[in-house]
């Protein structure tokens, strides 16, 4: 008799925190419900106490693949950006996060893994394999990948260079790609402070745009990074930083 | 089972102190043969180490009183099955495990409610509690009748249907037993005295082991242990016999033999399915021991067989 098949989990003899370290991961229920939960709470606190506000959240409707590529100085930036996703498609949304930063420490790990949904990007070392990973993900339609091209938070408000990678990831793909503003941010909670403060912050979202036609070589993949760093400066000086 | 009525209960206080005594005795031998026998001790010290996590969450719990001991033990079971439908890839199906969890929870309630017409005295809704599983098999064919799908269905109502029975409402029994009149003795006993059947196996098995006892289901289990674990299983219930003193020779000589061979029949009930999976262990939640389930498996057997030993010859109530 042949024998029968069993479509285990692949973690399935790994700790918790092995399992939240690692990804993709399995689909569970109760980390399901405490991101839905955490969603609404965050989204609820953003309202009141940051008055958020999103501008162009037409250019979000799609259920294809998308990648947000968004200028970064604090924390904020991330959930503001999940905060414009339906709840539903939350689960398929991944923050790249630097691994280095948020993939060490227990609790910024849980965060990350349960909270934010986060795609460990290693920033200093294999770039390549973390790149290749997001490609992957690209592949089944519906995914969301939040991307800060510059690396690291800005430490001015300035929008620094964008790096290479995000035109590497985008060049020649048919995925669509969103330029992102957060405006305020900064001032609401900028690197080193231990609480944000209550001031307003905006996402302004750009009209979306695809990069299919480039192609894949060094110089091609810097300009789309600086052509995507133009159009998130631009979105940020047309709708008037306060 | 109250916290202020635990403090002053002489059963709980032995149970306390007898805990206490055993993990002390367990400690100094494993301490004993590290030091002097410098023997490698430390993967039985990290299951040692977890026993301690263990026996501290176990008695604040029934410590706590009868509800916290009924909503632990549900939450175990859904815990517990939910390893056992992530290992047999039940869980990537949402509905099929929700029902279930649901049939757990009812497991639960039921333990907990009073019947609602006042024909049975106390806490528990024991008719209810009884017929729990018509409900829940019942539930789990309507879930892909609803999703008008029939792939692969029989083996997941299957793996529904096994996992509610086992872990949800055989391993549910340990929640009911919370509302005899003889909680303390009752629960206490039965889950220290699988618990010491399960070391004994694996000490004997250490010692004196050489013939497998089921070498396609478990290559680590042997005669010997077995045996052993029976042996210790069939003197514990005269040693404890304070936990309950109304009961005769025939019912001491049953509890042993329920907790000596149901112990053993539990394990290896969880062994074949982990066999056939293909994994060693249901999870790895707690180090040394595996999953929960794995810490489990024995009570899967132990707890409803006493509970209904026991109740048929004195009413639980």
């Amino acid at each position: 008799m042949k024998r029968r098949r069993y479509d285990s989990a692949n973690d399935v003899e790994r700790t918790p925190l092995e399992r939240l370290r690692q990804f993709p991961r399995e689909p569970d229920m109760l980390v399901y419900g405490l991101r839905s939960l955490g969603a609404l709470i965050i989204r609820a606190l953003l309202r009141v106490y940051h008055r958020f506000e999103i501008i162009g959240h037409e250019n979000l409707r799609t259920n294809r693949s998308l990648v947000i590529v968004a200028n970064h100085c604090s924390h904020l930036d991330t959930l503001c950006l999940l905060a414009a996703l339906p709840l539903r498609k939350l689960h398929r949304a991944f923050p790249a996060a630097a691994s280095d930063y948020f993939f060490q420490s227990v609790p910024r790990l849980w965060i990350a893994a349960v909270v934010v949904n986060a795609l460990p990007f290693a920033r200093q070392v294999h770039v390549r394999q973390s790149l290749s990973l997001c490609e992957e993900l690209l592949k089944n339609p519906g995914t969301i990948l939040i991307i800060f091209p510059e690396g690291t938070r800005s430490t001015t408000g300035e929008i620094r260079e964008f790096k290479s990678g995000i035109g590497a990831l985008v060049a020649g793909r048919d995925v669509i790609v969103v330029p992102c503003f957060i405006d305020g941010s900064f001032k609401a909670w900028p690197k080193g402070w231990r609480l944000p403060r209550p001031r307003k912050v905006r996402l302004i979202v750009g009209s979306p745009r695809n990069y299919r036609a480039r192609r894949t070589d060094k110089v091609d993949i810097c300009t789309i990074a600086a052509e995507l760093r133009e159009a998130v400066n631009e979105l940020g000086e047309t709708n008037g930083s306060h | 089972m109250l916290p202020q009525i635990a403090l002053h209960d002489p059963v709980f206080r032995a149970y306390f102190l007898i805990v206490l005594i055993s993990l002390a005795v367990g400690g100094t031998v494993l301490g004993f043969l590290r030091m002097v026998l410098k023997k490698d001790t430390a993967s039985m010290f990290r299951t040692y180490w977890s026993w301690l996590v263990i026996a501290a969450i176990g008695l604040l719990v029934v410590f706590a009183g009868r509800i916290p001991t009924i909503v632990g033990v549900t939450l175990l079971a859904i815990y517990a099955f939910k390893e056992f439908a992530r290992a047999s890839g039940l869980y990537r199906d949402w509905w099929m495990t929700g029902a279930v969890y649901a049939g757990i929870i009812t497991v639960g309630i039921s333990s907990l409610i009073s019947q609602p017409r006042g024909e049975e005295p106390g806490a528990g809704w024991y008719g209810l509690f009884v017929v729990v599983p018509v409900f829940a098999i019942a539930l789990i064919p309507i879930i892909p009748i609803l999703h008008n799908r029939s792939r692969g269905e029989l083996q997941r109502m299957s793996l529904a249907i096994v996992g509610f029975i086992y872990i949800g409402w055989m391993f549910g029994h340990l929640g009911f037993l919370a509302n005899a009149r003889n909680a303390y003795g009752f629960v206490s006993f039965i889950i220290f005295a699988t618990a010491v059947s399960d070391v004994a196996a694996f000490t004997f098995g250490k010692i004196f082991g050489r013939h497998p006892l089921r070498s396609e289901i478990s290559p680590n289990k042997t005669w010997e242990g077995a045996l052993g674990a029976f042996g210790v299983a069939m003197i514990l219930p005269w040693l404890l016999r304070f936990s309950f003193p109304f009961f005769g020779t025939r019912e001491l000589i049953l509890t042993g033999l329920i907790v000596g061979i149901g112990g053993q029949l539990g394990d290896l009930s969880i062994s074949v399915i982990k066999r056939d999976i293909g994994t060693k262990d249901m999870a790895a939640t707690i180090p040394g021991h595996g999953g929960i389930l794995d810490r489990i498996d024995s009570l899967i057997y132990t707890a409803p067989l006493f509970m209904h030993m026991a109740g048929y010859y004195y009413p639980l109530r």
